[in-house]
């Protein structure tokens, strides 16, 4: 059928042809249904991660014709992912960008990804859900901004997702209000997280097995987690259930065509204000894919980039952002650790990197003097991310590294996701360099606020009791770490004040649409995949009751093809 | 881990499989010899009838033997036998499972001494293990917790050898007192009390499956087969064990013997699934040297063979001693 190219998925594209790579089966394909660049498809999604995998998954159930485009490979995780750090960078997206602000983002691998299934390849799979108040948290907490979507909605879009990635927890939570049981029984422990463990209970506060996207149990035709510990460098057991490995299939089993290797770079809007395709790099040249609608999912940097690229004389400060809120209310979340050393082995690598967790300090507002709140998780840094953090956070060097590393077998620590708050200073703008496609690169640029240091001084003071409750010895704090990226198109009830509404439709072009991390307007101080995941799966419920009563505009969007592709390939 | 532990679990593994084997062999059946004439003519039910159930509980015995031997092989080899104690039950389990041979093979009506004391040492090795199981899960931090029921060590597995040894000390007893009037056990109605500590066996190894089965989410439906039948059979055991043993007409139970066959049958075909377990690992069977370690215990499933042998073992005896 075609010509044996060469194998190399981020050198040529591997989903054409009518057949897209099994991850499953090494070498297999299976069939994917492919549209013409000059046929309107009803939906383009830009990014198949957390946001656009899942929604591409849910709209092409759903009976819509979907092209989803990523700019980063098609992986096979059997064959491709090595046991090996430095080859698994490929998976983080290292183009150009330009860090700024008094607290410049470290750009790289724990808040992007380039590849089909987005960061989900290499996420943490730490699968948590929002406390119920963040929902509120202007109106119930009293800082940052109320969310356009009740709490109780959500819950049930967590459970969804819950269940389509057969999460494993525990068998009762002990934060928030009642929730269903994990699919999946909890991972056991590893003595570092038996480490948190002991830490929580001798400061009296609950813990327990985190909750993961990773499987305790063999599923379809995905292993089993073989505890290998190479989680965030991509798993190659296919336990993780990252987007690659689940909503994806799914979507192509359902009738979506995923373009990988296929870079967007503009929008383009008609002279109806409606969006009408992307312009998309692929195969060495430019090609314009028509659409009735267009749904930007490339996580808080990406996004903002594209509709600011995507600028015309009609819409000068880019698509979507007559509030001017594009770019803006850029959120990452601390990521400090308290480190130490203990008498016994830990072995900290083994296993998943978080396997216990306690959210004492989302739940408990008494005895805080900051807003917001933190999750904090035991780790299992891998050795030469290990050796980065001695060489970063310590100065270590030559001999003396060398000699610290020989107690990483000893070394337990204890590491926050915690909640930093929105500020419009803090934003993504563009650059006048541009990339290797010949697009402005982007400008990210971040500072703390008060409240920020608050929080992690809180959580360094707390973690630090831990550790030395559990036993650690020699422990110090790393101060300067963050991860994930939230906001810069955040959703809400008020067009002045937000960027899309609560079903992630621009406020502006309403057949533009935005479904990511971005639309957030708060992180909270969970782990942000399994809401983006949730999002994502109560937009496609929208749009389906929107297409159903006829409000999706632009030409309309028909779900005429419905039950007959609406089948999963993996549930 | 070393070479030694590695020929300490081959030999374990290769000495059930044989003796299983070995065990479940059907017998060349010999023409029953004629009853010496000098022995005056008896009422009541012969002693023969007795030693057979007695040799069919010593079978039973001996599957159980048999599982626990494998079972601990490989999951104490898989723990590095951290603690020298974790040998104990390959050294009892190897010599209740040749005990039991001898006495499935022994025709004599009386009680063997050093069948009886390895009985009685499998009892109380399986006493002691759940001690320590107990001790193991409850040091972790977490304590009673679902994670450490899950992965601590399994709370119900030394049950397997006390069963091995109680229904081995029992078919010890029915063959002493095979020339009494009816067979006993401590002054029990032999055959009831045999159904009835069987019946609690099925009870508690299907709870062990229940557990271990919901730590695998039940991610297979065949996966609730254990946890169904043998409670039903064991119902029925208990029923048998209850009935009134001076009304003939309900003495032969074929319901229950039906089930107790069906029970031995799904302990097999348990290897079967749990084989297909081990596949469903990373690198399948090609990486059997992890995946058995990793996957559901091929040898588990067999202790429910076991169980239905000692209850079909019972349920014979029953039919033959109205009393028993």
């Amino acid at each position: 059928m075609s010509v044996e190219m060469s194998d190399d998925p981020q050198a040529t594209p591997r989903a054409i042809e009518g057949r897209a790579p099994d991850v499953f089966r090494p070498g297999g394909w299976v069939p994917m249904r492919c549209h013409r660049d000059e046929d309107a498809v009803d939906f383009v999604i830009v990014g198949t991660g957390a946001g656009g995998g899942t929604l591409a998954c849910k709209l092409a159930e759903y009976g819509f014709s979907v092209v989803a485009l990523d700019a980063g490979p098609y992986f096979r995780p059997l064959e491709d992912f090595a046991s090996d750090e430095s080859e698994q960078t490929k998976l983080y997206w290292t183009d150009d960008r330009i860090s700024d602000g008094a607290n410049p983002l470290q750009l790289g691998s724990n808040n992007s990804g380039k590849a089909v299934g987005g960061s989900t390849v290499h996420f943490a799979m730490v699968s948590l859900r929002f406390r119920p108040e963040w929902f509120k948290s202007r109106t119930l907490l009293g800082y940052g901004a109320d969310w356009p979507i009740d709490w109780r909605e959500m819950w049930n879009y967590y459970t969804e997702v819950e269940q389509a990635l057969k999460i494993s927890g525990p068998i009762t939570y002990p934060w928030g209000p009642k929730r269903p049981r994990y699919p999946y029984r909890a991972h056991p422990l590893n003595a570092a997280a038996r480490v948190l463990a002991k830490g929580c209970e001798a400061l009296g506060v609950s813990w327990t097995e985190t909750p993961l996207a990773t499987l305790s149990a063999p599923r379809g035709l995905a292993h089993p987690c073989v505890y290998r510990g190479f989680c965030v460098a991509g798993c190659s057991t296919n336990a993780k259930q990252s987007a690659l490995v689940t909503w994806i299939p799914r979507a192509l089993a359902a009738g979506a065509e995923i373009r990988d290797l296929a870079m967007v770079g503009r929008i383009e809007v008609d002279d109806d204000d409606l969006v009408s395709g992307v312009h998309y790099h692929r195969g060495g040249r430019w090609h314009f894919q028509r659409a009735r609608n267009v749904v930007v999912a490339g996580y808080a940097i990406e996004t903002p980039r594209l509709l600011l690229n995507s600028a015309t004389d009609r819409h000068r400060d880019g698509l979507a952002n007559s509030s001017g809120l594009v770019g803006k209310n850029l959120m990452t979340q601390s990521n400090q650790a308290v480190w130490g050393l203990m008498d016994d082995e830990i072995r900290s690598y083994k296993g998943p990197p978080s396997l216990a967790i306690t959210e004492h300090w989302n739940y408990q507002d008494k005895g805080k003097d900051f807003f917001g709140g933190y999750a904090y998780m035991s780790q299992g840094p891998l050795p030469q991310l290990w050796a980065n953090t001695l060489a970063q956070a310590r100065g270590l060097w030559g001999a003396r590294l060398v000699e610290e590393m020989t107690n990483y077998n000893h070394v337990a620590g204890l590491k926050i996701v915690g909640e930093m708050l929105p500020q419009e200073r803090n934003r993504v703008t563009l650059a006048d360099e541009v990339d290797q496609y010949g697009l402005r690169i982007p400008r990210v640029t971040y500072s703390w606020c008060d409240n920020d240091r608050r929080l992690i001084d809180h959580s360094l003071a707390f973690m630090t009791r831990a550790l030395e409750a559990a036993g650690a010895k020699d422990i110090w704090t790393q101060d300067d770490d963050t991860c994930h990226l939230n906001g810069t198109a955040r959703m809400g009830d008020d067009p002045r004040a937000s960027v899309v509404d609560a079903d992630c439709r621009s406020w502006d072009i309403p057949n533009l649409w935005i479904c990511d991390g971005s639309v957030f307007p708060t992180v909270g101080g969970v782990n942000p995949s399994l809401t983006i995941q949730a999002i994502a799966c109560r937009t496609a419920d929208r749009i389906r009751a929107m297409a159903r009563r006829g409000e999706l505009t632009g030409q309309r969007a028909t779900g005429t093809r419905t039950a007959a592709h609406a089948t999963s390939a993996s549930s | 881990m070393s070479n030694d532990t590695d020929w300490l679990v081959g030999a374990g593994l290769a000495l059930s499989a044989i003796a299983a084997t070995a065990m479940l062999q059907p017998r060349p059946r010999t023409s029953p010899s004629p009853a010496p004439a000098r022995l005056p003519p008896r009422t009541g039910p012969h002693p023969r009838a007795s030693v057979r159930a007695a040799r069919r509980l010593n079978r039973a015995a001996g599957m159980l033997a048999a599982s626990v031997l494998a079972d601990s092989s490989v999951e104490h080899y898989r723990g590095s036998f951290k603690n020298k104690a974790m040998v104990t039950p390959l050294a009892v389990s190897a010599l209740t499972l040749a005990m039991s041979a001898h006495g499935t093979a022994d025709r004599r009506p009386w009680a063997h001494r050093l069948r009886d004391g390895s009985y009685l040492l499998a009892a109380a090795t399986g006493l002691i293990g759940t001690g320590f199981h107990v001790y193991n899960v409850t040091k972790k931090v977490g304590g009673f917790s679902w994670q450490n029921l899950f992965y601590g060590a399994p709370l119900g597995a030394p049950m397997a050898i006390l069963l091995s040894g109680l229904l081995g000390f029992c078919s010890e007893r029915v063959r002493d007192t095979s020339r009494a009037r009816r067979p006993h056990v401590f002054g029990l109605p032999a055959a009831r009390t045999i159904a009835a500590v069987t019946a609690a066996g099925l009870l508690g190894t299907s709870g062990e499956a229940g557990l271990l089965h919901f730590r695998g989410a039940f991610h297979n439906p065949f996966m609730a087969v254990p946890v169904t039948l043998p409670p039903l059979g064991a119902a029925l055991l208990f029923n048998a064990a209850a009935r009134d043993p001076d009304d003939d007409a309900t003495r032969a139970h074929p319901l229950t013997r039906a089930w107790m066959w069906l029970l031995a049958a799904m302990g097999f075909i348990g290897i079967g699934f749990h084989a297909y377990g081990v596949s469903r690992n990373m690198g399948g069977w090609r990486n059997w040297s992890q995946n058995i370690l990793a996957g559901p215990p091929l040898p588990a499933p067999p202790s429910f063979t076991g169980l239905a042998l000692a209850g079909l073992a019972a349920l014979g005896l029953m039919r033959e001693h109205p009393d028993a």
